[in-house]
């Protein structure tokens, strides 16, 4: 019996043996492809699967697509598993993914999060590939700056650029009202926006449902108002929200959204805003680039440039050219990737001219890399938009103020636009954000 | 040696039963033992580690880990001080509270009178039920992004703000007392109740609606259920006494349907206080932090806080909510063991 029960013993623990062993070479079969590690620089042809996740719907979705299929196209051997989140669960989930460990090869992401996620040293090291970029005159290095991670190193691309505090119009509509467009000075806009609003109409369609809408009201005013260094300063925690210059630019901000916002602004979301000044009662939106390839979703009929086009705000003191707003979604690298060659291979076609080519040539869209020929954008919009992108070290630029601080700051600075734009109280506002945004001590 | 036989198969038999004994004690631990485990593993330990993990700082970049003591940032009980001194939290307290107060009220005034008028109707019952349940099968996710369409602002898109235009009272607003009312905005500014010790936001009260048109049928069949119960020699001895369809329903229909209000009243108030996806599809917390409920704080010092890592403190928030469901929960787990015994 005893030695029944070892023999029976020692087949099972080889059966075990065995079937470990079977199931490791199963899986060293079916690995993701070729491995090595991250910031290595292998020049290993890329293979295996990757998997990538990003954040756009509709238009926006089939033209990252299209740069997927690009990439595919130039590396067959790399199968691209795509996972599509709303915009607004990016964060979230891509948190619980890497809480997990189980995070995509490649996620789109904003640089708040790419700040807290390469503080925990989950980010590849990109900084080899920047090096290079910026050697060609791709990038500079303010755009440099923006991916960067709080680790001293770059740890993401800029895949998607965009240019904000455009004011989008109906050509036929502002003609009509006999409004002049574009104003020579923040007089004459005023004087434009009072004359839209003798019409009966709030001179502007704001969606400010979608938490991130107020948000690009901000950045163009205090860019115009206090200027690229307070911008800067404020961004970075140098200044508190109580410098006077920060001040003003709420008080500019609760001017105008007191006098030409919507009353229903709270309720409406983007979607609607667009639709709102493409076949509605308003006359105006203050957004991004991105808008331009949008618009056909509300009136496909109408011709980018001829029917509808934009003008940026004058300047606030009458002298020089205000900042330029910017924005755009970054691309990352997780440190444990599987497939790490894969996966810079892609997030090097991503900040490449060729990858960036292929939504700019479907327009509502801005490329980051300064080398993509205005030439590829297919409409006078996307072309005035993409000349606006900061490509010289003179140009004042600021990226979008709550993306880049992200986090907790983020989160209540957003709920504290949404009190100001019920409330008009200024005051309140600066009080509220003096105690969330701690980090100037003042 | 016959004494000696049959002491030894008397022997036999006390064994045998000692053994028949051992069996039947250790066989009901062998049935329910499955089921103890898979409740430590799923339940047993989660609660506990998140008991513990509420005395430590951590972010769920970098989570509290058992295994892990030397990672281990001990705050003691200040993760529980900082949230109790936290207006956040109260803001969100106070709102969960509109939810535990009206949420019920509004599942048993709705569901309950619908219970009674289907089981009074002569045909045509089991289609009503239907009717009434069927809203219960779409997600509450799905339920709100229902009504934010019902609630859209543009009279040509929004059913409500289309009423309001017909009758000219967009944008109408207007005050009576301590409430103020801005119609036409349901999901952004709808009015204020002024109590002078808080400002209770109407906005929940239109994120509660969808969750009741959701929820509702959970109480139609709790209700119908209960109502199979009422006695028909009760109810012909009240008829024959005299009693009138309102006495019926008072006298005799009510009382036999208390455990099923306790039933349908706790877990109303649960699901309120743990509600979370129609708030997240609605409002998101929003406007400011009007609508935000302690699951959503919770869950924005989880994921949205990153750079101030907080998982600490939403553990407090989870230990002070189940510690409060636990405490409401009693009623029902009561009057359930009650029923078993």
């Amino acid at each position: 019996m005893s030695v029944r029960f070892h023999t029976t013993a020692r087949r099972r623990i080889l059966a075990v043996i065995t079937a470990a062993a079977t199931t490791s070479l199963v899986l060293a079969g079916c690995s993701t492809g070729n491995s090595g590690s991250p910031g290595t620089g292998s020049d290993k042809n890329p293979s295996g699967t990757i998997r990538v996740l990003y954040n756009w719907s509709g238009a926006e979705g089939d033209a990252f697509q299209a740069a997927v299929d690009g990439f595919t196209a130039k590396y067959p051997d790399v199968k691209v598993k795509l996972d599509n989140v709303p915009f607004a669960e990016t964060q979230s989930t891509l948190t619980k993914q890497f809480a997990a460990g189980n995070p995509p090869d490649v996620s789109a992401a904003l640089p708040g999060i790419v700040s807290a996620l390469s503080a925990q040293g989950l980010l590849m090291n990109l900084d080899s590939m920047w090096n290079a970029w910026q050697d060609s005159g791709e990038y500079n290095d303010s755009l440099r700056a923006i991916a960067a991670g709080s680790d001293g190193h770059t740890d993401a691309v800029y895949f998607k650029g965009n240019v904000n505090g455009l004011i989008w119009y109906r050509t036929s509509k502002v003609t009509d009202a006999g409004l002049k467009v574009p104003p020579g000075s923040w007089d004459e806009f005023l004087a434009m926006l009072d004359a839209a609003k003798a019409t009966g109409h709030a001179p502007f369609s704001v969606g400010a449902k979608d938490v991130w809408v107020p948000t690009q009201w901000v950045d163009p005013i205090i860019l115009n108002v206090a200027g690229g260094k307070k911008f800067g300063q404020l961004q970075r925690g140098e200044i508190g929200w109580n410098d006077p210059a920060i001040v003003k630019s709420f008080t500019v901000l609760n001017d105008l959204i007191t006098k030409y916002w919507p009353s229903n602004a709270l309720d409406t979301g983007f979607a609607d805003e667009t639709c709102g000044w493409v076949t509605g009662d308003h006359f105006f939106a203050n957004n991004g680039a991105f808008v331009n390839g949008i618009v056909a979703s509300c009136d496909s009929s109408l011709k980018p440039g001829d029917d509808y086009t934009f003008f940026t705000m004058p300047s606030f003191s009458g002298s020089g050219t205000p900042g330029v707003a910017v924005s755009g979604d970054l691309f990352l690298g997780a440190k444990s990737s599987k497939n790490p060659v894969a996966t810079k291979a892609f997030l090097k076609y991503l900040g490449s001219v060729e990858g960036q080519s292929i939504w700019a040539k479907r327009g509502g869209y801005v490329a980051p890399n300064m080398k993509v020929p205005s030439s590829v954008y297919p409409t006078v919009n996307d072309q005035r938009a993409a000349e606006l992108w900061p490509k010289d070290a003179s140009t004042v630029a600021g990226y979008d103020l709550d993306d880049w601080i992200g986090g907790e700051i983020q989160s209540k600075y957003r709920n504290a636009l949404d009190d100001l734009i019920r409330s008009h109280d200024v005051d309140a506002f600066i009080a509220t954000m003096t105690t969330v945004d701690t980090r100037s001590g003042k | 040696m016959t004494s000696t036989v049959e002491s030894s198969r008397s022997g036999d038999r006390r064994a045998a039963r000692a053994h028949r004994s051992h069996r039947a004690a250790v066989t009901p631990y062998l049935f329910i033992g499955p089921l103890v485990l898979v409740f430590a593993v799923f339940y047993l330990w989660p609660a506990i580690a998140t008991i513990a993990s509420s005395f430590f700082r951590w972010g769920i970049l970098n989570p509290w880990q058992t295994q892990s003591p030397a990672d281990w940032q001990f705050v003691g009980i200040s993760n529980y001080g900082d949230t109790l001194a936290s207006g956040d939290f109260w803001n969100a307290t106070l709102n969960s509270a509109i939810w535990l107060v009206v949420f019920p009220v509004l599942v048993l005034a709705s569901s309950l009178p619908l219970a009674i008028l289907i089981w009074s109707t002569p045909r045509g019952a089991s289609f009503f039920r239907s009717v009434f349940i069927v809203p219960m099968t779409i997600s509450l996710a799905a339920a709100g992004v229902i009504w934010t369409f019902i609630y859209n602002p543009d009279p040509n898109k929004g059913l409500l703000n289309a009423a309001l235009h017909l009758f000219g009272l967009d944008n109408a607003s207007f005050t009576l007392g301590p409430l103020e009312i801005h119609a036409g905005h349901w999901l952004s500014n709808p009015g204020v109740l002024h109590l002078g010790f808080a400002d209770i936001r109407l906005v929940n009260l239109f994120i509660i609606i969808p969750a009741v048109w959701a929820f509702a049928g959970f109480g139609v069949i709790t209700f119908s259920a209960g109502l199979t119960s009422v006695p028909d020699e009760l109810l012909d001895a009240a008829r024959v006494d005299g009693a009138g369809r309102i006495q019926l329903i008072r006298h005799v229909v009510m009382p036999s349907l208390r455990p099923s209000v306790i039933v349908v009243t706790v877990i109303s108030v649960i699901f309120a206080l743990r509600t979370f996806d129609i708030v997240f599809v609605t409002t998101g917390g929003g406007p400011a932090q009007d609508s935000e409920v302690l699951a959503m704080l919770l869950w924005n010092q989880v994921f949205q806080f990153l750079n101030s890592p907080q998982g600490g403190l939403s553990a407090a928030i989870a230990v002070l909510m189940s510690v409060f469901m636990i405490v409401i929960a009693m009623p029902y787990l009561r009057a359930t063991l009650k029923g078993n015994k």
